[in-house]
């Protein structure tokens, strides 16, 4: 007689048979239909997500396409054994999602979020929906790793909670210098790096010489400016690898501009996806807030919100030679991967960084290039995991003969990697330790707040005012109050 | 046509939330208005053909003196969505 283990499997294999794009919009449908959606806006968000996948798979294999012919001819002619290509967050989104934790992620962490808002265990309510893949592709990792659904499901649980402590601990941070209160940012890409780099934002700012040393972000931003547009940075990167690469000018002329195709249209695809998900998200929204009104909490958002601040532009630009060169540098100690894809989106990895030290452009980028040089190594060990992600993908199309890829938007971050590593321990030991890390995590938040502990000191180390421009206008204030609408839509009728 | 910039970091994810919200909120009141996403990091204030900014990034202080900025936050908290509706549409009727 099976067992409910082989059942469950057997479920399991029926839908990654089916794949996300049939999965995912019936996921879509259901949730959509159970927080009030219309029939008819449920069914057309389901098949806008599913078609936006298409999209993105068709693109993601044009990717495939050329990687595969320059990345091993690059790490062959360098020297350099960077073999491991970074294929970016769209490709890794659509992994994520169309993983067995990602069918399920968004209804699970909805519940989670509810369950411990209600237990008053965070004060942050994740309306960020899409940044749920994030969490997912910790449970896909951890999929890779024991080849079991449950732990990995167990295991995406604990990221997601992880984010919404995180971003109960960063909120006051987010609040005093962004002058963004009553936001925070569960957003695993920004979040995920906090526990790493708060100790290292509080050594540097020991370090004398280095406090006044002055960089204007704005004079940066204008001349770094087109690592800022995709496009061009796909093509100028595309024609250095490919004539590195040992192509001809020709070849190397069109791998650059497969290489600009690729950055500009992936995130053109994810775009429909996001206008699939974007009215569940409201729904979520609506449903999530209705039910905790009258309490305070901080809505969750993308950091996203937070890149519009010069000194964080011009540290995302920055980022782009630091990246290249860190991973040429540190390629004799163990690193093996190229940031490729991702190296447009260093501003996600600056937007927390910039506020713990205080808004000063050099420390930012000696703190990026720390938790960068270290998520180098990181995304060379989850290799293998993204790259059996990818090559056990029934619908992204890669060529074979190149099977090393890896992510530096999630792969880089200490969050995602310390999940890979704890759950290669017994799973005993790998739950215990998460869940001490959950407790610890929760103290930390009550017992050192970053708002009032760390801005004071830096303030005075910088003997200047912290915040360099408070980002929106006076309109922003209508998101201060602290205390939330209990019903947020009764002044739109 | 009026042109309406939605600004986020991607100009993929939250952009086009507001982007939704923005063209449903102007087709219902029947006003025509040309609306596309872009990077905060593509964008320069010397050279900005927008009668508004939206962005959920919030945008360096240069474009305020050139172009209407609305704060494309509200969007995504659900708090205060009517007022920054309101205010995109006046900033379209009075360019």
């Amino acid at each position: 007689m099976p067992g409910i283990e082989d059942i469950l499997s057997s479920i399991g294999d029926f839908l990654n048979g089916l794949g996300p794009t049939v999965v995912l919009p019936v996921v879509i449908i259901i949730l959509g239909l159970i927080l009030r959606m219309k029939w008819s806006s449920a069914i057309r968000s389901g098949i806008t997500v599913a078609v936006g996948f298409v999209g993105i798979f068709l693109t993601v294999g044009l990717l495939g396409t050329t990687v595969s012919v320059i990345g091993e001819a690059f790490a062959k002619n360098t020297g350099t054994g960077l073999s491991v290509i970074d294929i970016g967050w769209p490709a890794a989104s659509s992994l994520a999602f169309g993983s067995p934790i990602g069918y399920i992620i968004i209804p699970i962490g909805i519940v989670l979020n509810i369950i411990l808002l209600f237990v008053r265990a965070t004060k942050t309510l994740d309306v960020d929906l899409w940044n749920f893949w994030h969490i997912a592709f910790v449970g896909a990792l951890v999929q890779f790793v024991t080849n079991n659904f449950w732990v990995a499901l167990i295991a995406a649980i604990f990221a997601f909670v992880i984010a919404l402590f995180l971003a109960d601990w960063s909120a006051p941070l987010v609040e005093k210098y962004y002058g963004m209160p009553g936001i925070s940012i569960p957003h695993l890409q920004s979040a995920g790096y906090m526990m790493l780099a708060v100790p290292f934002a509080m050594l540097l700012r020991k370090i004398p010489g280095l406090r006044n040393m002055k960089l204007n972000p704005d004079t940066t931003r204008r001349k770094f400016g087109l690592f800022g547009e995709p496009m061009i940075l796909g093509f100028v990167i595309g024609l250095i690898l490919g004539l590195v690469a040992g192509q001809d000018v020709g070849t190397a002329l069109a791998t650059a501009i497969t290489i600009a195709a690729v950055m500009l249209l992936i995130p053109r695809m994810v775009v429909i996806l996001m206008e699939g998900l974007t009215p569940v998200a409201v729904a979520a929204r609506k449903f999530m807030t209705k039910r905790f009104a009258g309490r305070e909490f901080y809505i969750g958002l993308d950091s996203a919100v937070l890149v519009g601040s010069p000194a964080v532009i011009a540290a995302g630009l920055l980022m782009v030679p630091v990246e290249l060169l860190l991973a040429l540098g540190l390629s004799p100690i163990g690193n093996e991967t190229l940031p490729f894809v991702d190296l447009a989106d260093g501003v996600f990895v600056a937007a927390l960084l910039v506020p713990l030290v205080g808004g000063d452009l050099i420390l930012t980028v000696i703190l990026g290039a720390i938790v960068m040089g270290i998520g180098l190594w990181f995304a060379t060990q989850i290799a293998p995991a993204v790259s059996q992600m990818v090559a056990s993908s029934t619908t992204i199309d890669f060529p074979s003969g190149y099977d090393s890829f890896t992510v530096m938007s999630d792969g880089a971050v200490p969050v995602s990697y310390g999940f890979y590593y704890l759950f290669q321990t017994p799973v005993a030991v790998a739950i215990i330790v998460g869940l001490l890390v959950l407790v610890g995590l929760f103290f930390l938040k009550q017992k050192f707040p970053l708002g009032e502990r760390l801005l004071p000191v830096l303030a005075n180390a910088a003997g200047e005012s912290l915040v360099d421009e408070p980002i929106g206008e006076k309109g922003s204030a209508s998101v201060a109050s602290k205390s939330v609408d209990p019903n947020p839509d009764s002044a739109e009728k | 046509m009026k042109k309406v910039f939605v600004v986020c970091a991607t100009g993929i994810a939250t952009s086009t939330m507001v982007r939704m919200r923005v063209e449903e909120y102007l087709n219902e009141r029947g006003i025509k208005a040309e609306i596309s996403q872009y990077r905060v990091g593509e964008l320069s204030a010397d050279r900005i053909d927008a009668d508004v900014i939206v962005s959920t990034s919030g945008m360096p202080p240069e474009f305020a003196k050139v172009v209407p900025v609305v704060n494309g936050v509200p969007f995504l908290t659900g708090i205060g969505e009517e007022a920054a509706l309101k205010e995109i549409e006046a900033a379209l009727s009075a360019s």
